[in-house]
């Protein structure tokens, strides 16, 4: 538990230098938001009354000051762009990224489970180097043009599932996010899968294992309870770390599905410089790394009962 | 040792993608060309748009997406015809002017209601426009001509100008200028924007923003019959390929500017029609003329001759297009078809290059917005084209915000710009092109010839279109002769239909009229 409350603690820090890095990173790109939404109607008269509704015009460092004060009072600003409250922006925004990042990871589970499992019992056969080989043209390949492929053949051709958007009601969502999930979920599971498939032929060599054969153990049993189990601790890590690592590469799927979540919106927002909603989707990627890895530590836990974070 | 049946039962789970395929509800209704004997009442149709919405208050947007989901909603005295090149009445009916052109009396059309169901007046008229008119970030510059509106009965309403005013009613088509309820209807205009209310064939659901803007059909509106659709959603999808996709596989109806490359493809395409509507869209090479060497009117009209502009078409709109020969388009009134707006003939370059100040070429730069492919390729282009003439040209790409800064700061050598208009009337376009002192420095250029200027506020002031146009023909050659800018091509808009999809057509201005759009079973 002191474990949990130090990482949750430690979010502090963190939470503050993705804000600083994230106001003066945006602030250091040259561009303007007035311009922008200005367009070609820009003058210097109009965008001087925008910057000083917008507080603009007032010291880079009363600026970033402005925005932790409205922070610590639950406030993330107003949209430059679209007008509205930033918090509200990223509320609506948020659930589809979640659905994205939770589905692929569970379908890069259980894609890489029974593929290691088979490369695994098959060392050095065809399977195995058929297995260890394939899933890396998924790591080598852009995901942007891994999803074209799929929605040319699943989407267009054979019309098995939308070729963008979100969905609506469970059903509705796991049929629409089906393939940016399994766009991510490709990208993820070499990684996994070869790490699965190295610890399972560690734990398939261990001497627990051998006595559990000489004790007639049936070997689907053995395999669930004794060798998967221990072998899918490492794997747990590699994939926590990799979840954390694609959370910013989601940004990319949900562009080419047209997922209406926050990396889309964070894309949208550095295009459009809209200060407030860049800063704040930056927070909210930083918490959410942070929270997955905290979450991988904990699994680690639950799966090992030897780890013991109090210590 | 392990067994194959655990085996199996693990790799169960793959079986579920053919599950999954069968959850929810499955993609739009397949493209079907079966033709109907006529329109028919029903059906959503679904835009795919690169962009979303930005705002919908009217008095201050200037985003075209933003502007013709508005115009569902909200509409004009006066709308734009069919080519663009005038008015016609909407809202009104008809107007009288006084002697000295400074009042002007318009009827308005009886029996039109809002879309919660009240009637409108001459008052909501009144409030519609001294609201655009006190925009000073937004629309307001367009009625600067306007003294004051009043309302002396519920169908009249009486329009006091300063002066007289030769684009009144051309303004007035603006969307800006749509009409909204008074007072917003009791709401702030904040408030009211949220969800707003007009007379248009379509009223507000809902718009969740970087998603979907949707509008469903009208109950009150004043054209019995109309719209034949249920609803109307605009939905944001950045990719042109998953636009694409999207048409193809059934899930959107039409498809809001595809990409070049992909006309003659989706041209051959079986359950769609890809449509190029005429437009104003016109593209400009604009010199800065506060840099040397091109305040020198020969180094102007040397890169404007030396520009092969089907070459550009060709590569560029791959064939779609034709080459500009004024600053205004064709689908403007007053276009002088006859202006002598330079095109390509090395020869006359080469000589206009040796009447310069630097006869022996120059080194300088052109700046482009990244991730504009079609500006990279007339970059590339006119790096080879000016070769010739002994001018070197560097590209200089920065994103598309900072590019569109430094456009408008003129912090540049040459660029690439271009314009559509907002009403049909050539003066919003003149007066921002060619007037040095308007906001827009002569679109950016800092260009300054007091003849033109002049032609061009007297072409405002006067009412008569045959002299409205000779000042615009003197307006359209002094312009070309200075080549303030290189007139490179006009494009039309491109919009990828499914094949059951009828009556979608787009003004050369880029609106177009939902309520028309029927889809066949």
């Amino acid at each position: 538990m002191t474990f949990v409350l130090r990482r949750l603690v430690l979010l502090v820090p963190t939470a503050l230098g993705v804000t600083i890095i994230a106001f003066f990173m945006i602030h250091l790109i040259p561009g303007d938001p007035a311009r922008t939404i200005l367009g070609i109607h820009a003058t210097p008269q109009k965008i001087a009354i925008l910057h000083h509704q917008w507080g603009l015009d007032r010291p880079l460092a009363d600026q970033y000051w402005l925005f932790m004060d409205r922070l610590l009072h639950g406030n993330l600003g107003q949209s430059l762009y679209y007008g509205t409250s930033v918090g509200g922006l990223i509320t609506s925004r948020l659930p589809p990224t979640l659905w994205l990042i939770i589905y692929a990871g569970v379908l890069g589970v259980v894609i890489s489970i029974p593929l290691a499992m088979i490369a695994a019992t098959r060392k050095d056969g065809i399977r195995d180097h058929v297995v260890r080989v394939v899933p890396l043209l998924g790591l080598g390949m852009p995901s942007f043009w891994l999803a074209l492929i799929l929605q040319t053949v699943l989407a267009v051709k054979y019309r098995l599932f939308p070729v963008t958007g979100y969905g609506s009601g469970i059903l509705g969502h796991l049929h629409t996010m089906f393939l940016p999930s399994l766009t991510v979920a490709i990208a993820l599971c070499p990684v996994v899968i070869r790490s699965l498939r190295a610890s399972m032929l560690n734990v398939l060599g261990a001497d627990f294992v051998t006595t559990a054969r000489a004790k007639g153990i049936p070997g689907h049993r053995l395999f669930v309870r004794h060798v998967l189990r221990n072998a899918v601790i490492p794997a747990v890590t590699v994939l926590g770390i990799n979840i954390g690592f694609l959370i910013g590469g989601t940004v990319i799927v949900e562009q080419v599905f047209a997922v209406p979540g926050i990396g889309n919106l964070m894309i949208n927002s550095i295009f459009q410089r809209d200060f407030p909603v860049v800063q704040a989707v930056a927070l909210v990627f930083g918490i959410m790394v942070v929270l997955v890895n905290l979450l991988t530590d904990m699994a680690y836990a639950a799966l090992d009962p030897r780890v013991r974070f109090d210590r | 040792m392990i067994n194959r049946t655990a085996l199996a039962k693990t790799l169960i789970a793959g079986s579920a993608l053919a599950l999954l395929a069968g959850c929810g509800s499955g993609p739009a209704s397949s493209n079907n060309s079966s033709n109907s004997s006529g329109p028919v009442h029903g059906g959503n149709l679904i835009f795919a748009n690169p962009q979303d919405a930005q705002s919908f208050d009217e008095s201050t947007v200037f985003d075209n997406n933003s502007i013709w989901i508005l115009e569902q909603i909200t509409q004009p005295l006066y709308t734009v015809t069919s080519d663009g090149k005038g008015v016609m009445p909407w809202l009104a009916t008809g107007y009288t002017a006084s002697a000295d052109k400074k009042t002007y009396t318009l009827s308005l059309r009886p029996g039109v209601k809002f879309s919660d169901g009240k009637p409108m007046t001459s008052a909501d008229v009144k409030f519609s426009l001294d609201e655009t008119r006190a925009a000073s970030a937004g629309w307001g510059y367009i009625d600067s001509a306007i003294a004051s509106v009043d309302d002396p009965s519920p169908l009249t309403v009486v329009i006091h100008l300063k002066f007289p005013w030769a684009p009144l009613l051309a303004d007035l088509s603006l969307f800006a200028n749509g009409i909204v309820p008074n007072n917003y209807g009791g709401k702030t205009a904040a408030q009211f924007y949220q969800a707003p209310i007009g007379t248009g064939p379509f009223k507000w659901d809902y718009w969740h923003k970087g998603q979907a803007v949707k509008l469903v059909r009208n109950p009150y509106y004043w054209q019995k019959g109309l719209p034949y659709l249920n609803s109307v959603t605009w939905t944001d999808v950045p990719s042109d390929n998953t636009r694409e996709l999207q048409i193809k596989g059934g899930q959107a109806q039409i498809d809001q500017f595809p990409s070049w490359a992909t006309v003659s493809s989706l041209k051959a395409t079986p359950g769609v029609n890809m449509d190029l509507f005429n437009s104003t869209e016109t593209n400009y090479l604009a010199f800065n003329e506060n840099v040397k060497p091109f305040q020198d009117v020969h180094v102007r009209r040397a890169i404007s001759l030396a520009i092969d502009r089907e070459a550009i078409i060709k590569a560029v709109l791959f064939g779609n297009g034709q080459p500009a020969n004024s600053l205004f388009p064709p689908q403007v009134p007053y276009y002088d078809p006859s202006t002598p707006g330079y095109q390509y003939n090395l020869t006359a370059a080469r000589q206009q290059m040796a009447q310069s100040s630097v006869p022996h070429g120059f080194t300088t730069t052109i700046l482009i917005p990244a991730g504009n492919s079609d500006y990279a390729t007339i970059s590339t282009i006119l790096q080879a084209e000016l070769k010739p003439l002994g001018i070197k040209v560097n590209v200089q790409t920065l994103d598309p915000n900072t590019a569109n800064g430094d456009f408008q700061s003129e912090k540049y050598d040459m660029s690439l710009t271009l314009w559509t208009m907002d009403i049909p009337d050539p003066d919003e376009l003149a007066t921002f092109g060619l007037d040095p002192k308007s906001g827009a420095k002569s679109f950016f250029t800092s260009y300054d010839n007091p003849t033109v200027v002049k032609d061009v506020h007297a072409a405002e002031v006067t009412t008569t279109p045959a002299v409205r146009q000779s000042l615009y023909n003197v307006v359209q050659t002094d312009a070309a002769q200075d080549a303030f800018m290189a007139f490179l091509y006009y494009s039309p808009y491109p919009y990828v239909t499914t094949s059951n999809v009828h009556g979608f057509f787009v003004t050369p201005l880029g609106n177009y009229h939902m309520q028309d759009v029927w889809i066949s079973k």
